[in-house]
């Protein structure tokens, strides 16, 4: 199991939950080449709840944005100011060509007057004059210095102009026409050109405030929309960043999460997860890590404790094995003396050495009785052990059921008759010639049959065998001594029989219908057994029936 | 008159002697081995019309002696019984798929043994 610590910011180690598109391999290339990596985990170092730091972000953004309005209104507040002095501007420029005008009507109406010769005119001359004085005391009184000057100058001159225009209007009424004209060419008239010339500079100065006016309005309206595009530009900027920078140090944890879950659930318990958060997230990752140490612990303290039952089994193992291997050796090497001892005393019965005193008769055939029980006994310790050891190998042949039933009746009819008990030993007549071990059946049906003669002391044993279904149903009925409720499900388990005093009475291995319970279940099939004390058993056994269907009969 | 030659391959001195007896009433000739190697030496040397051999042998294997035997033009028809010692799963078959004519399994009846003996090569 590998150590592996899964990093903040590590982006290889981490990867995306998501198919990563574009935007995030931007974020990505951001958070790994840029300062604002930096920024995401000093933001995610902040010890400070998310609710904290999403509402600090969004009152931030939220000032930005009011900022930004109050600096709009005074741009707009500052723009109307200006309109206004340019109106004013307009005004003064509209004021000085009026004037202009009201001169050159008075200059009109005292051509007209001489040329009349009427002193009514001089009262238009006159109104022009009022006019032209009101319309100069207005531009006054907004004037700069220098304008006052050029104002007082075209006054001091409209006065003398005046007074030049009664002097006329005195000749004209005292019909002195010529010296009028004479007056009017010599003095009015330089006068009035005198007074054109101020006016005209000062239309021409008004004109020059309010051009220069004009274009310092438009140069501030520029420099306005420059610096509030600037500052709109730099707020979604600043609130871009605020975001991405808030939201990232959020996902990454989150990533990193996924990322750490991963391996725990590929099974890397000693992976760690490591975020720079002093938030929830950094709570929760402790959290993780907690857990991961845990779940870590406990698959230790798992794996330790499967490795000792591994090595345990493997021991027991090789004791079953070593138990099964002496067991079969001994049996061997117990059927060579075996064979000496039971030959002998069979060449003796049979007379090879000469007549058998008849004396020696009995105690010569009780030789060979426990001879061939202990033979019994050895071969059946021999079967169990080479079951237990999973080396029992069933030799699948065909067989004939009918000839099993007439081998085990063969066998055990001279048993049955020196017993006083009678055999019936049949089979169903349309069995199939079957599959199967049927040197382990015929052991099987053998094994049943000899207990039931040997645990019955009168009536009779039965043996049938039957199809039923797909089954063959083996059948060994007796009327011996029965066997205890409580006993019946003890009677397949190794060296069982029902009490020991019975098992003196009546000898046997007691590993028999051991035997035969795992012969039947190697052929797939069961046994079983019903009993009533005192009135017999019987005992059954199942084995499908298989058919080899490509062969013969 | 010539008996027939029986030999018999077998470790264990009782039941050497037990056979040797019981062919001592009949005009079988016994003559012995007690390794499969001597086994199978002493066959291509004596050629015996019968051969008794135990499963289990030093040196060399019943089923392995057997085999030579068979593959050995001089002794492939003689007929050779083997005596297994489990007699349980596939013994009988390992010993029929070796070679051999016959097989008794350990203990085996000295009666059943002769008349085996008889069958296959009958007295004289």
């Amino acid at each position: 199991m590998s150590k592996r610590e899964v990093t903040f910011l590590d982006v290889t180690l981490a990867p995306s939950p998501t198919p990563t598109g574009w935007a995030e391999k931007l974020a990505r290339f951001l958070l790994s080449r840029s300062p604002l990596g930096k920024l995401v985990r000093w933001v995610a170092a902040i010890k400070a709840s998310v609710h904290a730091k999403l509402l600090a972000g969004f009152m931030f953004v939220t000032l930005l944005f009011i900022g930004m309005g109050v600096m709009s209104l005074q741009t707009i507040t500052k723009m109307s100011d200006q309109a206004q002095l340019l109106d004013e501007a307009h005004e003064r420029v509209h004021s000085s060509q009026e004037i202009q005008h009201a001169l050159a009507l008075q200059m009109n109406f005292t051509a007209m007057a001489l040329l009349l010769k009427d002193e009514t005119t001089v009262e238009n001359i006159l109104r022009e004059n009022n006019r032209f004085s009101n319309t100069l005391a207005r531009l006054e009184k907004a004037a700069q210095p220098e304008e006052v000057e050029l104002i007082q100058r075209i006054r001091a001159a409209q006065g003398e102009a005046l007074t030049t225009v009664a002097d006329i209007a005195n000749l004209v009424r005292d019909r002195k026409i010529d010296d009028a004209m004479r007056l009017q060419l010599t003095k009015e008239y330089p006068l009035y050109q005198q007074i054109e010339g101020l006016v005209n500079q000062l239309v021409q100065r008004e004109r020059e405030k309010m051009d220069r006016l004009r274009a310092s309005v438009a140069a501030a309206n520029r420099n306005t929309l420059i610096l509030m595009a600037g500052s709109a530009a730099a707020l979604i900027l600043l609130a871009s960043l605020l975001g991405f920078v808030i939201s990232w140090s959020f996902i990454l944890p989150v990533q990193q999460a996924h990322g750490f879950l991963s391996e725990v659930a590929k099974g890397n318990f000693a992976a760690t997860i490591n975020v720079p958060n002093r938030d929830e997230f950094g709570a929760l990752a402790d959290r993780m890590n907690h857990m991961s140490q845990e779940l870590h612990d406990l698959y230790e303290s798992q794996r330790r404790g499967s490795e000792e039952l591994r090595r345990l089994n493997d021991r027991l193992q090789q004791a079953s094995k070593a138990k099964s291997d002496f067991l079969a050796n001994m049996s061997h090497e117990l059927r060579t003396p075996m064979n000496a001892i039971l030959g002998f005393v069979e060449m003796v019965l049979d007379g090879i050495y000469g007549e058998v005193p008849p004396d020696l008769k009995e105690p010569l055939t009780d030789i060979q009785t426990n001879g061939k029980h202990l033979l019994r006994l050895i071969n059946d310790v021999l079967d169990l052990s080479k079951i237990e050891a999973g080396r029992m190998d069933l030799v699948l042949a065909e067989y004939s059921v009918q000839d099993i039933v007439e081998t085990v009746r063969a066998s055990l009819q001279s048993l049955a008759l020196e017993k006083g008990l009678e055999l019936v030993a049949a089979a169903q007549d349309d069995i199939p010639v079957a599959l199967g071990d049927g040197k382990r059946i015929t052991q099987c049906l053998m094994n049943l049959v000899g207990n039931a003669l040997k645990f019955s002391k009168r009536g009779s044993v039965a043996v049938w065998v039957e199809r039923q279904g797909d089954d063959l149903l083996y059948r060994v009925s007796d009327t011996g001594i029965g066997i205890p409720q409580h006993e019946l499900e003890n009677i397949f388990t190794e060296f069982q029989q029902v009490d020991t005093a019975i098992t003196r009475e009546f000898s046997g291995t007691g590993l028999g219908l051991n035997i035969t319970k795992k012969f039947v279940e190697m052929h797939g099939g069961r046994i079983w057994v019903e009993s009533e004390l005192g009135k017999g058993s019987t005992f059954f056994f199942s084995i499908p029936l298989r058919v080899n269907h490509g062969g013969a009969t | 008159m010539s008996g027939k030659t029986v030999l018999y391959v077998e470790d264990n001195e009782y039941n050497l002697k037990m056979v040797r007896q019981l062919l001592a009433h009949t005009s079988y000739r016994l003559i012995e081995a007690t390794d499969g190697e001597m086994g199978v030496v002493t066959a291509l040397k004596e050629m015996p019309d019968l051969i008794l051999m135990d499963i289990q042998l030093p040196k060399l294997s019943g089923l392995d002696a057997t085999r030579r035997l068979r593959a050995d033009p001089q002794t492939a028809d003689v007929p050779i019984i083997v005596i297994t010692s489990f007699a349980l799963s596939g013994d009988d078959q390992k010993a029929k798929d070796a070679g051999a004519s016959a097989y008794l399994s350990k203990p085996y009846s000295p009666r059943e043994l002769l008349q085996m003996i008889r069958k296959l090569a009958p007295e004289n």
